[in-house]
């Protein structure tokens, strides 16, 4: 538990800065950080139960991609404003960086291993952006009508 | 909405000017691309006379055309740099709203749309310090230590610091990932070999965050579910090549580095 409430800051200020160096408005920066500290909680959580990082990625950016969408509705700005500063930590960076190291040391299988891990987990989190934006779009039209 | 005898062919087409010029301002900072032509349509369409108003738009350039009168104008403008500020992004939506709900005159539009260009972004200085912050708590998410925290914290604020500075020199999106990513690797090392930092990857890992292409891949993905997979496929192909600097970028040192200690 003391664990979860750790992740949880340390990613709320890891967002905030990335909210910052894209320039977010004042008024929505602990907004669009409360977003991106809880899509790392969800992939926090579910990599603790399920130990695998391309699901968890897919959960975390379908949460992300919910709640910067529904963030967008209630307070009338562009959903890209919650969505990108929360999305920056699920980014591979790592993977990258291993597969790098892989190829370095002539590793070719470890860097098959981390590079297709990478490209999924990629594949992950823009397959949960699709999600969340088609289920926002779709209730939007049902509302319309 | 607006009263017709002042509107007149000069005025639709400061219209379509106006309108452009909104879409170019969100189009410049990183919006996608159908915000942008929604954005353009909204605005055309808000006064009346106009028969008929169409734009397309690549993140490389907007075209937009409107009918008035038995007249078509048509304006095709080029983006060159994009850099992200959502701020403005979020500042000329509000103003779209304004404009195609309000009886606002051409002139005032245009002199709202030059104060949200000019809009200052936060000072260099702050967006350096929270960009090392968030590396510093990245680093602890990676399974860093406190040695590691201070030692990203440090590295993230050089490298957002450099990469804001070398974008001044408008060099293309490839070098300025290469350099920055060099960067970090590098002072990574140095840390790593000074005893400053105790897991060497974790620390490389974290300091280069700042520069993985997170509003491409987002952007990519909203354009291509919105139906613009030309804008989606060059925003993916933007996301791709970023990435692939930055590998090169960390293996260029890395390499030198493996080779020097083998």
């Amino acid at each position: 538990m003391f664990d979860i409430i750790k992740q949880f800051i340390f990613s709320f200020i890891s967002t905030l800065g990335f909210s910052v160096i894209f320039n977010i408005p004042k008024g929505l920066l602990v907004k669009s950080s409360l977003v991106g500290a809880i899509g790392w909680l969800v992939f926090y959580i579910s990599s603790l139960f399920l130990n695998n990082s391309i699901i968890s990625t897919f959960f975390a950016s379908i949460t992300v991609g919910i709640l910067g969408e529904l963030s967008a509705r209630f307070y009338k700005k562009p959903a890209t404003v919650f969505i990108i500063p929360g999305i920056i930590p699920l980014v591979p960076g790592a993977g990258m960086y291993y597969t790098m190291l892989a190829l370095l040391e002539e590793d070719f299988y470890a860097a098959a291993t981390k590079g297709t891990e990478t490209i999924f987990i990629a594949a992950a989190i823009s397959a949960g952006l699709i999600i969340s934006t088609t289920l926002s779009k779709s209730i939007r039209r049902v509302n319309t009508k | 909405m607006n009263n017709d005898k002042n509107f007149g062919r000069s005025q639709a087409r400061k219209l379509l000017l106006l309108a452009i010029l909104a879409g170019r301002i969100m189009l410049k900072n990183g919006a996608e691309t159908y915000r942008v032509e929604d954005t353009i349509e909204r605005i055309i369409k808000s006064r009346k006379n106009i028969r008929f108003a169409d734009a397309f738009v690549t993140p490389t350039g907007i075209f937009a055309s409107l009918e008035y009168e038995d007249e078509v104008f048509t304006y095709l403008i080029r983006i060159k740099s994009i850099r992200i500020d959502l701020n403005k992004i979020n500042l000329v939506n509000e103003f779209s709203r304004e404009f195609v709900s309000t009886n606002m005159s051409i002139e005032e539009g245009f002199n709202k749309l030059k104060d949200i260009d000019k809009e200052k972004t936060y000072p260099l200085i702050l967006n350096s310090i929270f960009g090392g912050l968030s590396c510093g708590f990245l680093s602890f998410m990676f399974g860093g230590n406190a040695f590691d925290f201070i030692s990203s914290l440090i590295i993230g604020f050089i490298v957002v610091f450099s990469i804001n500075k070398i974008a001044k020199y408008k060099l293309s999106f490839f070098i300025n990932n290469f350099i920055g990513a060099a960067i970090a690797t590098l002072l990574s090392i140095i840390a790593f070999a000074i005893g400053l930092a105790d897991n060497m990857n974790v620390v490389i890992i974290s300091s280069i965050m700042p520069l993985v292409p997170g509003v491409a891949i987002t952007n990519a993905m909203r354009d291509t579910i919105s139906g613009d997979f030309v804008s989606g496929l060059s925003r993916g192909m933007e996301a791709i090549f970023s990435a692939l600097s930055i590998a090169f970028g960390v293996g260029l040192i890395l390499n030198i580095y493996l080779w020097r200690i083998r």
